[in-house]
């Protein structure tokens, strides 16, 4: 007995812990780890709407810097409260042009994340991880797994892509890197933009391969990317790639690596435009298979009066705002969420719910001046068309009595003016069919200068008189209770491809009929004349469509008026090395702040400099924070930073 | 599962089979004969309670002293009589009936008969420690409130700490053991009473009166016994037991005002509306906000003028429309102990009462004071089973119970109200409006509010009315002891074992109603009549009957935990050698079913797996002739937080102690002056597994299916939500290790004054800390960014540990003690990943840990050209500055102020000298004491910004922004247009957040150190002979003070509070307190 407690009492504590070392065993085998995201065909597809995430974070426009940053759009600089646009900082992208870009906390900062901008990197890894792991789960079948490789390598390639278009040189992300990886193996340097470029045209390559060229599920799979979507997206990287920003760049000659490799080509090479236009082709003939073709109107619902003028209004507009329709040949599944800060207040209910609009989303007079004559060429170059009086008032007439109020006083400007001007463009003045009533003979209109329209407070204004009713479908309504007709925002349609090629077409042969050809296409949709017959006829420069200038203006022209407040002119205008002649003048406007005193037309038709854009050189290619040249020191800054 | 059944098995009956094993003796009786009385006093006056008496060989005879130190023993003649007490000699004296009635006078034990605890609860002579321990009178702890914690500071040599709030409740100091040496996740101790870790909340709530003992292990040998969680410190209190004698009972009373130590000086209504005028055009609004006809009908309000209009023309003071001036808390103990040779028992029971300082309405049916309450009951029960096996259960309930209003704040306390009260604008409405015509037999309160931007504002009244919130706290804890003694296996052997458990939970429930919130709809100056216009007026938004949402609204947290701890002890002299062995074996679990993922803050599954830990541990020790002492300690424990393979530590130490005076060389001579000198030294490794939030560090975190997602299809009906990853999987990961050295001096002056001596250096390594230079193009995942970490950071510290006290009886009636502390602790950044900073001052290795960065602040810009002129100061964001915003110095001289223009500026946040002295006076039935605390090498920053923050504490205090109030300092010394002193307190108004003003720099520097008279007592013991005709023991009455004066550079507001001075204020208290004991 004794022995026995002897024993018991010496080997208690030792018992106690040595035999005991599963007592620290308390994880389960199936805890949820990474694995566990990855163990069936279900999670692994959850996985994949994951690396998806930020590309649908895409088509909010706050974070487009071709949106925010393209002088389409302006937003006011002075507000009391500038957290209207979706809360502190939304409009974040929208300030660069105040010329607040900076190195120490950059704006729309895709490299971390911040001021508006998307942590892509992460969406990279996370698309490293699925092609790393997808082999793990065993239901799933092969064809569906050849598809989610196909378009998480699609996703890879598109954000890398974002990122050259912001950032230029980049470091290529080609493997998720371990987490214990050494501090060498993480500071990855930038690669030269010719290499980015074609590292993402070899991804996207071998993504299209696996890509079904239409969706067929489209209640469940609507938005997915198809191999007609990739091979659009491949057409616009190589026209980027050949474009004047990115292909002999002299102001960026001096951009080079750490061990002293320029990262943009010396000379401009032609041949990028051959395999720009090839892809471009390649895209059109996919495009054509799938059924991509313009879009028809379709009205849904009463509609008391509706003359053919408006159909034809309405018809531009529902390319973008009617969703998934043929012309659309991506369109992201989120829908446009800022319809309040676009529209103008048009009836006495929106007027009465001082939340229900804020107009915000102001338009420079310049944009406007963009779009054409109704003889379709630029109205300071309509012979018809009396430039210099443009902002003398006139009435309202009959000849316009479906796009501006009849015996309403506003420029003259205003007035013989294209479809697409009336359709995308609101002014005081300005009909705006729908918003609650659809009688075209009897409809609302906007009356910015003592009416609905006219800015309430310092909150809810519309700084230039200038609205992007584009984006506001005729079906929403403002008001006590608003009803909005929600659309998924449209990434590219068909003609955006159309000018695409044509604009390749120029660039390598110069002005041909098959270039003329596809730019016409675009006229005839918007009801103009084609290109030659135009400025023949018109213009008092009748030859510019026959050389490759005048051609290359008249296409960028084009593109810009078609892809308006699309969010693509922004991303155009840099590639094509114009942004900053653009942002040359000051953001011009009306003088839409009169206060709730003195509103009267003479107030209100005073042009106003509301500021002086910044855009300098170094705006092209943006900052890299300073911090993380600190964490990685084999990065370069971008040049003029 | 089957062999974790066999081993739990096996330890119970470890536990309880043993002592049945050992057979009963039987107890034998025996007659008296004389009856001898006594006193046992000290050597400084003082009566000795609880001394035991004792006659060795008769188990049954024996008793112990009463409060006064008397006792009443019946022997038979010619007997031993011992009397003992811990921390004195024991007196032997032969009973006689000519000496019936004795004097005793019981000696500081010298040589070595001081008993300290240690480690695991075990009793070692003072002479034989050679770690550093310090022991804590509990006495020593006692202050007027009912926190434990907000007594240690300037009490305990070697503790670091300091009180930043004082709302009730949450009014904890912070305490660090020699400072802190982490940069990683926790520098808190662990903290066990009666062997069982519990929370520094927990320790808060202890009652003075219950606390038998108060250690706390410093150094590595003191604490390697507790190996991978001992490098932070150990606090170590044990409990009250019962001793032998009749039933004593200690009643104790208290009654304390309390009231902010300063309050905080607004400026009053009137300057304030001069003062938002100011703020908007100075900053450029052509019109003042406020009109002249405003601020005079408002200062009609304030000064009461006839005719003036307060609920027309407010004017609030919100500060006395909440709160009360003062408040008053009661405190309730009694405790009944006693006992016989079998068993022993102490039993208390208390009642504590803080009430909250917030007004009430009679208008409401259900009462929005605030009132927190705390029960505890305490059962220590020790049994004789056999004479050989002792078993001990104690029990233990802690409850708290708390009314107040409803609240946001992170605490449950309602204290958020006092911020909000600093943020409400005192002239845009009134409290609440007097009923007009309509509104005669309108039941509810007619709050005032107004609309600005189309919002209801804040009406801290009617936060304070709407309803109420109850929440109920609770930990009962159970815990069974077996001590067995092996001296008939061999002699010195003995065992020890715990089984503790303890459950936990709380859960809280609101009620309210919505208020109704007015305006002044329409007002008629001849009658001097408003009708009132309801503001909220939409379905719903209002409403008079209470509702309950048990779902939404309210908390429910429940904790489980089991401990166990086996131990053999082998203690044994042979001539001048004596031995010693401990082997030690313990394990823990605690499990919080419902616990939020600390990364998250969300319930998961990894959250509600069980936390463990398992030890073993073992103290070897050698000692010749009490001059020679020598010690080895280890700890071997595993946390479960590891991968396996990185689970087990070993931390040894070894200790020695050389006891001078004992030497035969310092008889004499200098031995008579220094009569007693001690040297001891240790060196060891400790460990600290507390060190990150991530719950297994080998195991990715991730959130399937609950991480971005995308939606698909043509009305986007088919959506799935991805993976977000918390935490990547680092297997490598293991606890941070902390070498520790130490040397003291101990020595005794003549025979009143002592000092103790320490100094000690540690070197902290495998710092778990952020990994600084993976670049973001590595795609780590933000949500794991953070946790992305590596055992890598190293740090040191070094200090110093004074203690000294002086006792002297100065004749029978008089006697004094003097006592002083002083904490001396410097620490510096070893290695911390850092991004490859240009410039050499803006990295942090080589600096304290808490070292702040900022800008340098050199004065107030002269005007608007000179701000425009200097370097651009527009890295902040925000507005660019004019003249009377701070100018930054360009340190680098690039001609922009930003980030690289931050330089260490100030001392560290966390004090390093920390010190207290103070002395006590009997004489005859009065007595007297006092105690001044302070700290100093601290620095803090007044906050300047606009942060309203209650969740994480920060409250700043600049005037109009998010509606907050204007100190009175900030409108009379400012930078106006008419003043412009470029030295002013606070820079050029403003009526948005100034962000330039607002950047941590040297402007808003100030000195934190302080020195306070933190206690003064006097007490009265009134005379035996009237407390006796009572049969009452001892009754003494006594007035104490607490936080009674405090000497600071710092003037706006308490400095202890630091930077946050719109917190909620610490508390001056007076307290009269009644003690009796029968």
């Amino acid at each position: 007995m004794k022995i026995f407690i002897k024993l018991l009492i010496a080997g208690f504590p030792i018992l106690l812990v040595s035999s005991c070392k599963k007592y620290l065993n308390v994880t389960p085998d199936n805890v949820a780890t990474l694995n566990s995201s990855f163990s069936n065909a279900n999670e692994t597809q959850a996985y994949l709407f994951g690396c998806y995430n930020n590309l649908q974070n895409l088509s909010d426009v706050r974070h487009n810097a071709g949106f925010t940053t393209s002088g389409e759009i302006v937003f006011p600089i002075n507000l009391n409260d500038r957290t209207t646009l979706g809360g502190g900082g939304g409009d974040a992208g929208f300030t660069i042009m105040q010329g607040l870009q900076n190195s120490g906390n950059p704006l729309l900062n895709f490299w971390d994340g911040y001021n508006m901008g998307l942590n892509l990197w992460q969406s990279i890894r996370m698309c490293n991880t699925f092609l790393d792991n997808v082999n793990t789960p065993l239901d799933l079948p092969a064809y569906q797994k050849t598809r989610w490789i196909a378009e998480a390598k699609f996703l890879k390639a598109y954000y890398h892509y974002w990122l050259i278009r912001m950032y230029g040189p980049i470091p290529i992300a080609d493997v998720a890197l371990p987490i214990n990886a050494t501090s060498d193996q993480v500071r990855v340097p930038q690669q030269s933009v010719d290499s980015c470029f074609n590292y993402v045209v070899h991804l996207l390559d071998t993504a299209i391969a696996g890509l079904p060229p239409v969706i067929q599920n489209t209640t469940t799979e609507q938005g997915r990317i198809t191999s007609t979507i990739a091979l659009a997206v491949k057409a616009e990287v190589l026209a980027t790639m050949a474009s004047p920003l990115f292909n002999g760049n002299p102001d960026y000659a001096g951009m080079k690596g750490k061990d002293g490799k320029p990262f943009f080509s010396a000379a401009a090479d032609p041949a990028k435009w051959q395999r720009a236009l090839d892809a471009c082709k390649a895209a059109l003939t996919a495009a054509n298979v799938a059924g991509a073709t313009l879009y028809q109107l379709k009205i849904s619902g009463n509609v008391t009066h509706m003359s053919d003028s408006t159909q034809k209004l309405l018809t531009i507009q529902g390319a973008i705002t009617d969703s998934w329709n043929p012309e659309q040949i991506w369109t992201l599944n989120p829908q446009y969420g800022w319809q309040y800060m676009t529209a103008a207040r048009v009836t006495a209910d929106a007027a009465a719910n001082v939340f229900a609009v804020y107009s915000n989303f102001s338009v420079p007079l310049a944009e406007s001046e963009l779009f054409y004559t109704h003889n379709g060429v630029p109205i300071y170059e309509d012979k018809t068309w009396d430039y210099p009086n443009r902002f003398k008032l006139q009435q309202g007439d009959s000849a316009h009595v479906y796009y501006i109020k009849k015996g309403y006083t506003c420029p003259k400007g205003n007035f013989n003016r294209e479809n697409r001007y009336y359709a995308d463009v609101a002014f005081d003045g300005s009909i705006w069919f729908g918003a609650g009533s659809t009688d075209d003979n009897n409809p609302n209109y906007v009356n910015a200068v003592n009416g609905f329209a006219a800015a309430p407070d310092a909150l809810r204004i519309n700084v230039t008189g200038y609205w992007a009713k584009k984006l506001v479908p005729w079906q929403t309504v403002f008001g006590q209770t608003s009803v909005a007709y929600n659309y998924s925002w449209p990434f590219m349609r068909l003609p955006a491809l159309w000018l695409l090629y044509a604009e390749c077409l120029n660039e390598l042969n110069g002005p041909g009929a098959e270039a003329y050809q596809y730019i016409d296409l675009v006229r005839a949709r918007a009801g103009l004349p084609g290109v030659q017959a135009s400025w023949a006829q018109y213009s008092n420069n009748p030859g510019k469509p026959n050389t490759k200038e005048g051609l290359r203006a008249i296409i960028h022209q084009e593109r810009r008026i078609e892809l308006a407040f699309e969010g693509q002119a922004g991303w155009d205008l840099r590639r094509w090395k114009e942004l900053q002649n653009v942002l040359s003048g000051p953001i011009q406007g009306w003088n839409t702040n009169t206060g709730t005193n003195g509103r009267s037309i003479t107030g209100y038709y005073q042009l106003v400099n509301y500021y002086q854009p910044v855009f300098g050189l170094g705006n092209y290619i943006y900052p890299i924070q300073t911090y993380d040249l600190l964490i990685n020191p084999n990065l370069v800054q971008s040049l003029y930073w | 599962m089957k062999k974790k059944i066999g081993y739990s098995i096996c330890l119970l009956l470890s536990l309880f089979a043993l002592p049945r094993v050992l057979a009963q003796q039987p107890i034998k009786q025996s007659r008296p004969h004389i009856t001898i009385t006594g006193t046992v006093i000290d050597t400084t006056g003082r009566r000795v309670e609880g001394a035991s008496v004792t006659v060795p060989g008769k188990k049954s005879v024996g008793t112990s002293t009463d409060v006064n130190g008397r006792f009443i023993l019946d022997v038979d003649e010619g007997a031993t009589i011992v009397i003992s007490y811990v921390g004195y000699g024991e007196q032997r004296i032969t009973a006689a009936s000519e000496h019936k009635s004795l004097d005793i006078v019981l000696r500081t034990a010298a040589a070595g008969e001081s008993v300290v605890v240690t480690a695991y609860g075990k009793k070692v002579r003072k002479e034989a420690v050679v770690g550093s321990v310090t022991s804590v009178n509990p006495d020593a702890l006692r202050i007027p409130a009912s926190n434990l914690t907000n007594a240690l500071a300037g009490q305990v040599a070697g503790v670091i700490s300091f009180q930043r709030g004082g709302q009730p409740g949450a009014d904890n100091s912070q305490f660090f053991i020699r400072g802190v040496t982490t940069l990683g996740y926790s520098a808190s101790p662990l903290i066990l009473v009666d062997n069982v870790e519990l929370t520094s909340n927990d320790l808060a709530r202890l009652n003075v009166d219950d606390i038998a003992s108060f250690s706390i292990l410093k150094d590595a040998s003191a604490a390697a016994l507790y190996g991978a969680r001992g490098a932070n410190g150990v606090i170590l209190v044990t409990t009250k037991e019962g001793k032998i004698g009749r039933a004593r009972i200690n009643l104790r009373y208290e009654n304390s005002v309390s009231k902010p130590t300063k309050n905080i000086q607004l400026a009053d209504p009137i300057t304030y509306m001069k003062g938002y005028n100011e703020a908007a055009t100075t900053r450029g609004a052509a019109v003042p906000p406020f009109t002249p006809n405003q601020i005079q009908d408002a200062t009609a309000t304030w000064n009461h003028a006839p005719g003036s209009n307060p609920y027309l023309n407010p004017a609030v003071d919100w500060m006395s429309m909440l709160f009360k001036k003062q408040t008053t808390t009661q405190r309730a103990n009694l405790s009944v102990q006693g006992g016989n040779d079998l068993a022993r028992y102490y039993i208390s029971g208390s009642y504590d009462r803080d009430n909250g300082i917030l007004q009430t309405n009679p208008v409401n049916n259900f009462n929005t004071g605030m009132k927190y309450e705390n029960y505890q009951l305490r059962s220590n029960i020790n049994v004789k089973v056999t004479k050989t096996t002792e078993v001990i259960a104690r029990l233990w309930g802690n409850f708290n119970e708390y009314t107040g209003p409803i609240t946001n704040d992170q605490s449950g306390l309602a204290t958020d109200l006092y911020d909000k009260v600093l943020h409400t604008n005192p002239v845009a409405f009134p409290a609440f409006y007097l009923p007009d015509s309509a509104n005669l037999l309108t039941k509810h309160i007619l709050f005032g509010n107004s609309t600005v931007n189309g919002g209801l504002q804040d009406n801290p009244y009617a936060d304070l009315m709407y309803g109420y919130k109850t929440f109920s706290e609770s930990r009962i804890s159970a815990q069974f002891e077996v001590n067995q003694n092996f001296n008939f296996i061999t002699k010195g052997l003995s065992f020890h074992g715990i089984f503790s458990t303890n459950r936990y939970s709380y859960f809280d429930l609101s009620r309210h109603y919505n208020p109704f919130y007015y305006n002044v709809g329409s007002y008629d100056p001849k009658s001097n009549q408003y009708t009132l216009h309801w503001l909220n007026n939409s379905p719903g938004q209002a409403y008079e009957y209470l509702t309950y949402d048990p779902v939404n609204n309210s908390t429910r947290r429940i904790t489980t935990y089991i401990y166990m701890q086996g131990s053999v002890d082998y203690d044994r002299s042979f001539g001048d050698h004596r031995v010693g062995l401990t082997v030690l074996g313990t394990r823990e679990q605690t499990l919080t079913p419902d616990a939020n993922d600390p990364l998250t803050n969300q319930p998961s599954l990894q959250a509600s797996l069980p936390a463990r830990n398992l030890g073993t541990s073992g103290r070897a020790s050698y000692s010749f002739d009490n001059r020679y002492f020598l010690e080895f300690n280890f700890g071997y424990n595993g946390s479960e937080k590891f991968a396996p393979n990185h689970r087990f530590g070993f931390f040894p130490t070894i200790g020695a102690g050389w006891v001078i005076s004992n030497e035969q060389f310092w008889k004499g001579g200098i031995g008579d002056l220094i009569t007693r000198l001690k040297i001891r030294g240790s060196y060891g490794k400790v460990g600290n597994d507390n060190i990150g939030k991530q719950r297994f560090f080998y195991l990715s975190s991730v959130n399937p299916d609950g991480g971005p997602g995308a939606s698909f299809g043509t009305t986007n009906s088919f959506s799935l939500n991805g993976t977000t990853i918390l935490a990547y999987p680092n297997p490598d990961v293991t606890w941070e290790t902390a070498k520790k050295s130490n040397v003291a001096v101990e020595m005794t002056i003549g025979k009143g004054l002592s000092i103790i001596a320490e100094l000690y250096h540690e070197y902290r390594y495998n710092i778990l800390i952020p990994r600084g230079y993976i670049p973001v193009t590595a795609g780590i995942e933000s949500s794991a960014a953070g946790n992305l970490q590596a055992n890598l950071g190293t740090a040191y510290s070094t200090g110093v540990d004074l203690h000294m006290d002086f006792n002297k009886r100065l004749s029978r009636d008089l006697a004094i003690t003097l006592m002083g502390n002083f904490t001396y602790s410097t620490n510096k950044v070893g290695h911390l990943e850092e991004p490859q900073y240009p410039y050499s001052y803006l990295f942090h290795t080589g600096h304290p840990i808490d070292q702040q960065y900022g800008f340098i602040g050199e004065r107030l810009f002269v005007d608007d050209k000179e701000a425009a002129n200097s370097p651009a100061q527009a890295s902040f964001g925000g507005p660019l500055p004019q003249g009377g915003d701070i100018k930054y110095r360009d340190i680098n001289k690039d001609g922009v102020i930003d980030s690289y223009d931050k330089a260490a500026i100030g001392l560290p946040t966390t004090p390093e000298i920390i010190y207290g002295f103070g002395f006590s006076v009997m004489y005859k039935q009065f007595d007297l004491n006092a105690f001044f605390q302070g700290l100093a090498r601290e620095s803090f920053f007044v906050n300047s910004s606009n942060d309203n923050d209650t969740y994480y504490g920060k409250y700043g205090t600049e005037p109009f922004v998010n509606n907050a109030q204007l100190l009175k300092a900030y409108a009379d010394n400012h930078w106006s247009l008419e003043n412009q002193n470029l030295y002013a307190l606070w820079p050029r108004y403003s009526l948005y957040n100034n962000v330039n003003n607002a950047q941590q720099s040297s402007w808003w520097l100030r000195d934190g150190s302080f020195m306070r008279l933190k206690s003064l007592e006097a007490g009265f013991t009134f005379p035996a002979k009237w407390t006796r005709s009572i049969y009452m023991d001892k009754a003494r009455l006594y007035f104490n003070g607490l936080n009674l004066l405090t000497f600071s550079h710092f003037k706006l507001w308490d400095p202890e509070m630091a930077g946050q001075g719109f917190g909620y204020p610490i508390q001056k208290v007076i307290n009269v307190g009644l003690n009796l004991n029968f």
